[in-house]
């Protein structure tokens, strides 16, 4: 299902790919319709109605009024503690961040408000709101625009962190976000926004909603699993592709969602394969690598034919110069060298 | 006002760059119609004063007189930037030019940091923060604010209002009479100023300069101006009207500056011709030598992280 879709950002869209839909299109038409279908739901965040920066709420003002699609002053802190009051209140609020990093700035509001309020007050609230947050490298977009601080969230109770790589999971696991009556964060990578991907049936049915804690086991292989999620996704399946013709035969497991995880799968596919590349633009340190690696340790050692290796930032910030940035960064060819050296031992 | 020209001389070079698909990466952030304020402000500070920038921070780094070889550099990402290809947001310690602006106004609460190191140590040195309208509804700015008043610090808070927060106009999130307005309630001098005006912002900043010295802490400057570009350079604003815009430019801080010299006969528009025409050449040979520089080698990604 690879092709280099991936690798050529801003080429011309090739005419077999003309009616696939776009990733950004997927997560618009969800909302769309989920904005149809419930009069509760409703979206902040700013220039979401003029001009949004990745063009995902492109229309919306114009159906649902500006309303229901809030431009919201710069004012993070503000727009998330609005989000979390609504939501206890009765709405279903949509939050966009221009970038995901800034998500810095109203952590509080986050994870000990949103995520605690249920637990605090026994059952008493929900808080059913969608954080949508674009992520990761590759843009030349500099240190404080090109993060995937996903572990920083899966990390503490009480959110549901969701990682689509694909149009239809864009599209399914935002309706199930928005019907979720928990904090949800959604990451968008920004390198998906403009691709192509083809599409099952049930893609066109409003009521197809995805269910979490399901990874997709993206492409079968005997001899080493490589869990990748987002962009790394189809990076890892490009080096795939690569092996195959080595006669080297790659699982490739996309988690889809970190909270909640799917351990079974995982767990599978490494009994089966005995070795465990996780690779992921998220900085190593403490990050959703070593999680992966410590549940397959901790379930599935005595599977191990070989030391367990993890690809990602290297734990610097990603720096402004492509030629720097890309060095951090890690990419289909070092996926491909880090399976090579595991099948050689 | 040669400040001003070289602002935008510099400033367009970058754009071209970009559009020519020279450099790529986050489009650039112009700040024509702004120029004003960071040559104004600037004028009225010392060596040894701070100043900390936005997004839009290249007029402040060429005002604070910077070498546009380095910023140029920097912008094609080169080694021998200021920053070393590391980030955009100009840096130059020696200056007291501190880049910041990746993140919507977290430069106001660390120039309050700065005015208090300096006051702790006891110089007499001044922070002064640039940032917009829009970071104005960030909660770092009332906050930096408060302190500020609290501890009676050596801070000035320049807010550039241009307008406009991207798409959003500042009136459809201002609901008060000003920005500067806000200040009474933190218990500061709040000054409205016409942002287009390079003197008078330069005596308002040197006002709030004297009474950060003197030990009487913090000043709320407001300078108003119209953002004339896209909030990046591809923007082309389609949210706002053509008449809107045509009015805007009229607003232009060079157009209407220039004119008030040849009217008071300080510099004619021959001369400020030929200001022009030199500053394009310094330009010119600041992108050339931009061009030869070295890119950062890879091992430079894990440079500078720790001190
Ligand atoms: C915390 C945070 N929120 C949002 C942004 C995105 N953003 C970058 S520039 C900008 C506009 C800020 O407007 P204003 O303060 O008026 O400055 P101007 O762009 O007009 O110079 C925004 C919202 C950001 N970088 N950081
Ligand atoms: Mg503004």
């Amino acid at each position: 299902m690879f092709d280099n879709r991936l690798f050529r950002p801003g080429g011309p869209v090739k005419p077999e790919e003309k009616d696939w839909p776009s990733f950004r299109g997927a997560i618009n038409e969800a909302m769309r319709e989920e904005m149809r279908r419930d009069p509760l739901v409703f979206q902040m965040g700013e220039d979401i109605a003029l001009a949004s920066p990745f063009g995902v709420t492109t229309g919306l003002a114009k159906e649902f009024g500006r309303e229901r699609i809030r431009d919201a002053p710069c004012a993070e802190v503000a727009v998330v503690g609005a989000a979390v009051g609504a939501a206890m209140g009765g709405m279903r609020p949509i939050v966009e961040f221009q970038f995901g990093d800034f998500m810095s700035v109203a952590i509080d509001q986050l994870t000990h408000q949103a995520a605690m309020l249920r637990y605090l007050t026994g059952g008493q609230v929900s808080v059913p709101l969608v954080i949508r947050l674009p992520c990761g490298g590759g843009q030349g977009a500099g240190s404080q625009h090109s993060q995937s601080l996903y572990s920083w969230f899966a990390h503490v109770p009480g959110i549901k962190v969701l990682l689509p790589s694909t149009s239809m999971d864009a599209k399914a696991m935002m309706k199930a976000a928005i019907r979720d009556n928990n904090p949800v964060l959604f990451f968008e990578h920004k390198q998906l926004y403009r691709t192509r991907w083809p599409v099952p049936a049930e893609f066109r049915d409003a009521d197809h909603v995805a269910e979490f804690g399901k990874a997709a086991v993206r492409r079968e292989g005997v001899d080493i699993t490589v869990v990748a999620t987002l962009t790394m996704v189809h990076h890892a399946l490009a080096a795939a592709e690569a092996l195959a013709a080595e006669g080297v035969s790659v699982e490739v497991i996309d988690p889809r969602t970190l909270v909640p995880f799917d351990v079974d799968t995982l767990v599978a596919s490494v009994r089966k394969t005995g070795r465990l590349l996780v690779v992921d633009e998220a900085y190593l340190n403490f990050g959703i690598q070593a999680e992966v690696i410590a549940t397959v340790a901790e379930r599935a050692f005595e599977a191990l034919k070989a030391a367990p290796r993890r690809l990602g930032n290297p734990n610097v910030p990603v720096p402004f110069a492509p030629c720097l940035q890309d060095e951090v960064l890690p990419g289909r060819a070092r996926i491909e060298a880090a399976i090579r050296q595991m099948m050689s031992r | 006002m040669r400040a001003m020209l070289l602002i935008r001389a510099v400033e367009k070079a970058w754009g071209d760059a970009y559009l020519t698909e020279e450099i790529s990466g986050i489009p650039p952030s112009l700040s024509t119609g702004q120029e004003a304020i960071a040559a104004g402000a600037c004028a009225a500070l010392g060596d040894g004063d701070f100043v900390f920038t936005t997004h839009r921070g290249q007029a402040a780094q060429v005002a604070r007189g910077l070498d546009p070889k380095r910023i140029l550099a920097e912008l094609y990402c080169r080694r021998t930037g200021y920053n070393k290809g590391k980030s955009y947001h100009v840096t130059d310690m020696t200056r007291g030019v501190v880049g910041m602006g990746g993140i919507v106004p977290a430069q106001v609460p660390i120039a309050g940091g700065m005015a208090l190191a300096q006051k702790m140590r006891g110089t007499d040195r001044v922070s002064l923060a640039f940032f917009g309208d829009g970071a104005s509804n960030e909660g770092a700015v009332h906050e930096a604010a408060a302190l500020a008043a609290m501890w009676t610090l050596p801070l000035i808070l320049l807010c550039e209002n241009n307008r406009y927060c991207i798409t959003q106009r500042d009136t459809d999130a201002l609901k008060g009479p000003s920005i500067a307005a806000r200040a009474a309630g933190y218990g500061l001098p709040g000054v409205v100023v016409d942002g287009t005006d390079p003197l008078a912002v330069q005596a308002a900043v040197a006002e709030a300069v004297a009474r950060a010295r003197a030990g009487g802490g913090a000043t709320f400057i407001e300078a108003q101006c119209e953002r004339l570009t896209g909030h990046l350079i591809h923007d082309t604003q389609p949210y706002r009207s053509r008449e809107e815009l045509e009015s805007a430019w009229k607003h232009c801080p060079i157009f209407l500056f220039g004119e008030r010299l040849e009217r008071e006969r300080i510099l004619s528009a021959d001369e400020r011709a030929r200001m022009n025409r030199e500053i394009e050449a310094e330009v010119a040979g600041a992108v050339a030598h931009a061009r030869t520089q070295p890119y950062p080698a890879i091992h430079e990604a894990y440079e500078d992280l720790w001190a």
